[in-house]
């Protein structure tokens, strides 16, 4: 069994484990049923904030090193953190449109900054086709990952700094503002989430390494173009 | 629509994209492994 499958196999149980908590814990008073959409909410913006902080981990090793699986890595992990991003954003506009009775507001700050930082992470992606030089595309991607994850703390301290319509964080330094049932569930669906990162990360590394196999080798640049030589032209 | 309804819908779909996106991944990686 290779490492993905085993990474899969452990994430199916999680998930299994998650899905039941977050079905049979109890739900909150106001929100009623909608309130266990916290357990894919949560778990999908933790993964977004973890993949991007390792896009800019591995970014930053790559500009030290300048080893090819820093490169793969650093975009193995934006592209899960642009799917979980989506989820998130996804599951907190159903959860909005049933609760606030609205699902996305741009005065919202927390809700902006996610959205800027979703569009940023699909234009690091998009710089990544758009340059074919391996070289060129690894320096400029790296560039990029590194600086881009300030978004991160961003969007988290977003609702300390701003009290616009997103609460605040329902676990603090001090203790948590959630019953200990519901805090449990989300916590199990927040480790399913992490080993289901894990598992998606060794199956887009996997299909980077097959895909590097079978790749053409790059051309060079004083491969690609014979240069005339001078001194061979005719006087006309 | 109930609330249980929508709830079991937001699961839904987001289990589906990602289930969804570990397949794409798992057929590419064939289809490079097979030339």
């Amino acid at each position: 069994m290779t490492r993905t499958r085993i990474l899969f196999a452990l994430a199916g149980i999680a998930v299994a484990a998650g899905l039941w908590l977050a079905f049979t814990s109890p739900t909150d008073v106001v929100q009623g049923e909608f309130s266990r959409i916290i357990n894919v909410h949560v778990p999908s913006m933790w993964v977004a904030f973890m993949a991007f902080g390792l896009t800019a981990a591995s970014s930053i090793a790559w500009l030290l090193r300048k080893t090819a699986r820093w490169d793969r890595l650093a975009e193995a992990s934006a592209e899960v953190g642009v799917l979980f991003t989506a989820v998130g954003l996804f599951t907190g506009m159903a959860w909005g449109q049933a609760v606030w009775g609205r699902a996305w507001d741009w005065s919202d700050v927390r809700l902006a900054t996610t959205a800027v930082m979703f569009f940023v992470y699909i234009g690091y992606l998009a710089l990544r086709r758009a340059t074919p030089d391996p070289y060129a595309r690894a320096r400029r991607s790296a560039i990029l990952g590194a600086i881009a994850v300030i978004q991160v703390p961003l969007v988290y301290f977003s609702v300390n700094l701003f009290r616009t319509l997103h609460q605040t964080q329902s676990i603090r330094p001090d203790g948590s503002t959630m019953p200990t049932e519901m805090l449990i569930a989300m916590g199990v669906n927040v480790i399913a989430f992490t080993v289901l990162f894990a598992a998606l990360i060794a199956a887009r590394l996997d299909v980077a390494k097959a895909e590097l196999a079978v790749a053409p080798a790059p051309v060079q640049a004083d491969q690609g173009i014979t240069p005339p030589r001078l001194s061979e032209v005719e006087d006309v | 629509m109930s609330d249980q309804a929508i709830v079991i819908g937001t699961f839904g779909i987001t289990y589906a994209a990602i289930v969804g996106y570990a397949v794409y991944l798992h057929v590419r990686s064939r289809r490079a492994r097979s030339g």
